[in-house]
């Protein structure tokens, strides 16, 4: 056993080492070189402030009592850390968006800056507080009492421990005014103390497994059978439980401080949301050994919330009972110093400052002076705390076992979770519906839970507890309306979280925001939009860059969305993954998307999902879809119209074409029948004359009859030329190509035409070549087109000394033929003219040609694959053939 | 990587990790049915597994699974 002046000797010494690093972390930070002081674990270390005295030996004792029951007040804060997603995140970008300081301070901000809230909450945080504080003073004066066995006197030490804790607390709790300055010496002590806890706890718990026991199912071989209490597993009160210990991690004022307020980096948040329930887990890993030791060997009616101590003790452990209690201690000390911390700046900012402006709004404030109240009051406040708990203590005397004072803050500072949920998810929730709510819910629990835990010594008589305030039965605290046989705890949650949910709810509906909590709510609730840097609003909570990136890509078309983004990632010093959602990278968004769908709807599909809009995302893709759809509809369109216009002009050409084909037939329609009148005339006349003189002789009769005859071959002939004009035009000629021997085409022609030749006394030249020309031609046709070029070059090859000239020679795979007079000639202006339909370059015709026959042999020419063009010579025309030449297979 | 290569992959990762958010929202829900369900009450008898009372493994090897998942989701959903 120690005695009471080594005992205060070794908690002297540890306080000092305290101290020490917590003094050393302050000038690190102040230095800058934070280091590891900002690392993860020291974060999650520092959550665990959430195992108090309470956990360290009232776990214990509770295990002793119940089995397994005090494992839900460590399920709760594990189901709330893996879901830190859901909320906790949520939680954290809106404490460091809004400058939160404390519990209270959210709320309030969350309702309007209200203020009436932030007292509300800071009276019950405060209300909630002190009987814990007054537990962790209970816990250490315990503790002592087990080394010395009660010779001292415990006032005076739970006074001594409180005036100590506030020391420590101001000391580095209040060097700053701004809450938002985390105090890095505070939170690496509680880091070291949560180390400290936690190593003691599993030496004692491994010294009574291995070194008492010897091996883990041995020490379930003591526990006797009802040891476990397998039938508390699930009840009510489990259910109760868990959910008491969730809100709690949330809304007890320490835990909202370390978690939120003195949270440096919001990655360290993922970091706590496994290791944070694998520091719970080792926590309570041994409880039950050891309350399983504790019953096998302690006697009958020894405190089972001291086994953690009076185990090893009991088994001369001296130096590890030592430790064990330095564990108690660090519990206990690191729970009173957060707590302090956290209540004073709730206690000054909304009680003290509050009331010290109103009374000297007369007076000019400047800023040190407001700096000067604010230090001073959290000061007084930390030290009045400390006191309260102290008092609470001396009032209550340790009566109450431990864990039911802890449940019993638990059940007080869990109505604030309605309207803290409700303000962080739902829009419509009201400073109305929160007050009624929280108000609501702070009475009911302080009737049901707080007021009866004094057993008759504070403001209910226990007479009043047992039958109801004046015999009222229906009002009795533990049965309310004579809802009895259920745990006083569920009973008070039962009551006072249904009324505080349903006037929360109810009220919210019933009322209308202020301008001013219109802009929180959507503050609070949208807070994942917010831009971080300049707290405007930019980017939706979900609809980030990659449903931008979405949007973009439908818009777009996945390679330039794809292009565009990691442009802007590069940009951004990115080297892989999507582009942060700043201004700039939004506003060249929207100019590329205005680029497909115009600047309006660009500009209001990109602030949808940038902004605040009620439209969602699916909608926004929808949209997208259809934008995409109707682009590419008009694209289609747009085609096919240009189409249509092509349609079109080739349908105008077309037309002028036939426009011009069919003046071209009419004029030929009347040159044709002005040729057929002519002959039909003379046939007419003269058959007119044989039939009315009746003394015509028959010399003058024949002389008629012949003309008429004449006349009708011309007719005849006319018609046939029209016809095979027509058939070569329409290439229905049917031409039997062959080969032919070019020679004997022109030697049948000459022949033909030899009787025109002599009468116009031409001098006819053959200039052929030596070796034969074949072509590929029809002989009868070619035969024409020569006869046609001969007749021609006779009849209009008029000069003094008439003469023509064939020539022929093989070019390439052509053969050219000329056909060469000496007469007048062609202009040149001509050459195309002669060979139109009915053309005659002059008066000077014979008859017997009705103008066709160059047409004929043009077109004869064309169908045999070859051509006839007419060219200039001097003097004359020369008209050349071209026709193929044979191929040699 | 080629540029055909890499553009899917965007959409992916954008997909992916609407899944990974999913799969967070689900791991507390998933730790509330299994500790504060009736399917506890399954356990919740005087079992014994390797000489340990069945409740107490069931739910310290609940409670590690969970602390395992939460670790792995973590990197996850901290991945970019």
């Amino acid at each position: 056993m120690f005695s009471f002046n080594a005992l205060l000797a070794v908690c002297l010494g540890y306080v000092v080492m305290l101290f020490g690093i917590a003094f050393w972390a302050e000038r690190r930070a102040n230095a800058g070189q934070l280091g590891w002081l900002r690392s993860p674990f020291v974060y999650t270390l520092s959550i665990s402030v959430y195992c108090t005295a309470w956990t360290f030996y009232g776990a214990v004792g509770s295990a002793a009592r119940n089995g397994l029951e005090f494992i839900t007040i460590y399920l709760g804060p594990t189901l709330v850390f893996i879901g830190w997603w859901w909320l906790l995140r949520k939680l954290l970008r809106v404490g460091r968006a809004q400058r939160i300081t404390s519990i209270a301070d959210l709320i309030s901000s969350r309702y309007g800056k209200s203020n009436a809230l932030a007292v509300l909450v800071t009276l019950l945080a405060v209300i909630g507080s002190t009987p814990y504080i007054a537990l962790q003073l209970q816990s250490i004066t315990l503790s002592f009492s087990v080394f010395t066995e009660g010779t001292e006197n415990a006032n005076l030490t739970a006074f001594w421990v409180a005036a100590g804790l506030a020391v420590f607390t101001i000391l580095f709790g209040t060097r700053n005014v701004d809450a938002n300055e985390r105090h890095h010496g505070v939170v690496t002590a509680i880091a070291i103390e949560a180390i400290v806890k936690l190593v003691a706890l599993l030496s004692v718990g491994i010294f009574v497994v291995w070194g008492f026991a010897g091996g883990i199912p041995e020490i379930f071989a003591k526990a006797g059978d009802t040891m476990l209490h397998t039938e508390k597993i699930f009840t009510s009160r489990w259910i109760t439980l868990t959910f008491l210990s969730a809100a709690a991690i949330i809304s007890l004022p320490r835990m909202f401080q370390v978690t939120v307020v003195e949270n440096a980096d919001e990655k360290h948040l993922a970091t706590a949301s496994w290791a944070f329930p694998a520091y719970l887990l080792l926590m309570s890993l041994f409880v039950l050994p050891i309350a399983i030791a504790g019953n096998s060997l302690l006697p009958e009616g020894s405190n089972p919330d001291l086994y953690v101590l009076t185990v090893p003790l009991h088994e001369g452990k001296d130096t590890l009972a030592l430790f064990a209690f330095l564990g108690g201690f660090s519990s206990a000390t690191s729970m009173v110093i957060i707590a302090a911390i956290a209540l004073s700046t709730m206690v000054s900012n909304h009680i003290i400052t509050p009331l010290w402006l109103s009374i000297n709004r007369s007076r000019k404030v400047t800023s040190g002076d407001i700096r000067n109240v604010l230090l001073t009051s959290r000061r007084l406040s930390i030290a009045g705390i400390l006191l309260l708990g102290y008092f609470y203590f001396r009032l209550t005397g340790g009566t109450a076992a431990l864990a039911s004072i802890g449940l019993i803050a638990f059940a007080g500072t869990a109505q604030v979770m309605p309207c803290l949920l409700g303000g962080l998810f739902w829009r419509g929730a009201t400073r109305s519906g929160a007050l009624a709510g929280l108000g609501a819910g702070f009475i009911i629990w302080a009737y049901t839970l707080l007021l009866p835990s004094f057993e008759g010594a504070f403001i209910l008589s226990s007479s009043a507890i047992e039958n109801g305030p004046f015999g009222i039965a229906a009002l009795r605290p533990y049965a309310l309306f004579g809802l009895s046989n259920y745990d006083p705890l569920v009973h008070s949650m039962f009551w006072a979280m249904t009324i505080n949910v349903f006037l929360f709810i109810s009220v919210s509906l019933l009322s209308t925001p202020r301008p001013l909590e219109r802009i929180q709510s959507s503050q609070f609730v949208d807070v994942f939009r917010l831009n971080q840097d300049t707290g405007s609003f930019l980017v939706s909570r979900s609809a980030t860059s990659e449903d931008l990136y979405t949007l973009a890509q439908r818009i777009l078309g996945t390679e330039p969305a794809h292009r565009l983004f990691s442009d802007m990632a590069s940009s951004q010093g990115k080297s892989s993954g999507l582009p942060d959602p700043t201004d700039d990278f939004i506003q060249k968004l929207e100019r590329e998307l205005a680029g497909s769908i115009g600047a309006a709807s660009a500009h209001a599909m990109v602030s949808q999902i940038a902004g605040g809009g009620t439209v969602s995302v699916d909608e926004l893709m929808k949209i997208a879809d259809e934008t995409a759809q109707i682009v590419e509809y008009s694209q289609q369109l747009e085609n096919q119209s240009r189409r249509l216009e092509d349609t079109a002009e080739q349908l105008r050409q077309a037309n002028t074409q036939l426009t011009e084909l069919g003046a071209q037939k009419d004029a030929f329609l009347s040159q044709v029948s002005h040729e057929l009148r002519t002959p039909m005339t003379s046939i007419r006349s003269f058959s007119e004359i044989l039939r009315e003189t009746e003394d015509v002789g028959s010399e003058k009769a024949q002389q008629f009859l012949g003309i008429i005859q004449e006349e009708s071959q011309r007719l005849t002939r006319l018609l046939d030329e029209i016809l095979d004009l027509s058939h070569l035009e329409s290439g229905r000629g049917n031409l039997q190509i062959e080969r032919v021997m070019l020679a004997h085409v022109i030697e049948k022609s000459l022949n033909s035409t030899s009787l025109l030749i002599e009468e116009a006394g031409v001098k006819v030249t053959l200039n052929l070549p030596d070796d034969p020309l074949c072509v590929m031609a029809s002989f009868d046709r070619l035969s024409q087109v020569f006869i046609n070029l001969i007749t021609n070059a006779v009849k209009y090859g008029l000069s003094d000394q008439p003469e023509i000239t064939i020539t022929a020679r093989a070019v390439g795979k052509m053969a050219i033929i000329g056909v060469i007079d000496n007469g007048p000639g062609i202009p040149p202006k001509d050459f195309e003219k002669v060979f139109e339909k009915f053309a005659r370059l002059s008066a000077a015709t014979l008859a017997g040609s009705a103008g066709l026959g160059l047409s004929i042999s043009r077109e004869i020419m064309r169908n045999l694959k070859g051509d006839l063009v007419v060219e200039p010579n001097s003097p004359g025309a020369v008209f050349r053939v071209t026709i193929p030449l044979c191929t040699e297979t | 990587m080629t540029e055909g290569e890499r553009t899917p992959d965007l959409a992916r990762r954008a997909y992916r990790r609407k899944k990974i958010r999913d799969a967070a929202l689900l791991l507390p829900l998933l730790g509330a049915f299994l500790l504060a369900s009736p399917i506890i009450m399954v356990f919740a008898n005087d079992g014994k597994i390797f000489g340990l009372p069945l409740p107490f493994v069931y739910i310290f090897g609940v409670w590690l699974g969970l602390v395992l998942a939460a670790r792995y989701m973590a990197r996850l959903l901290t991945e970019d």
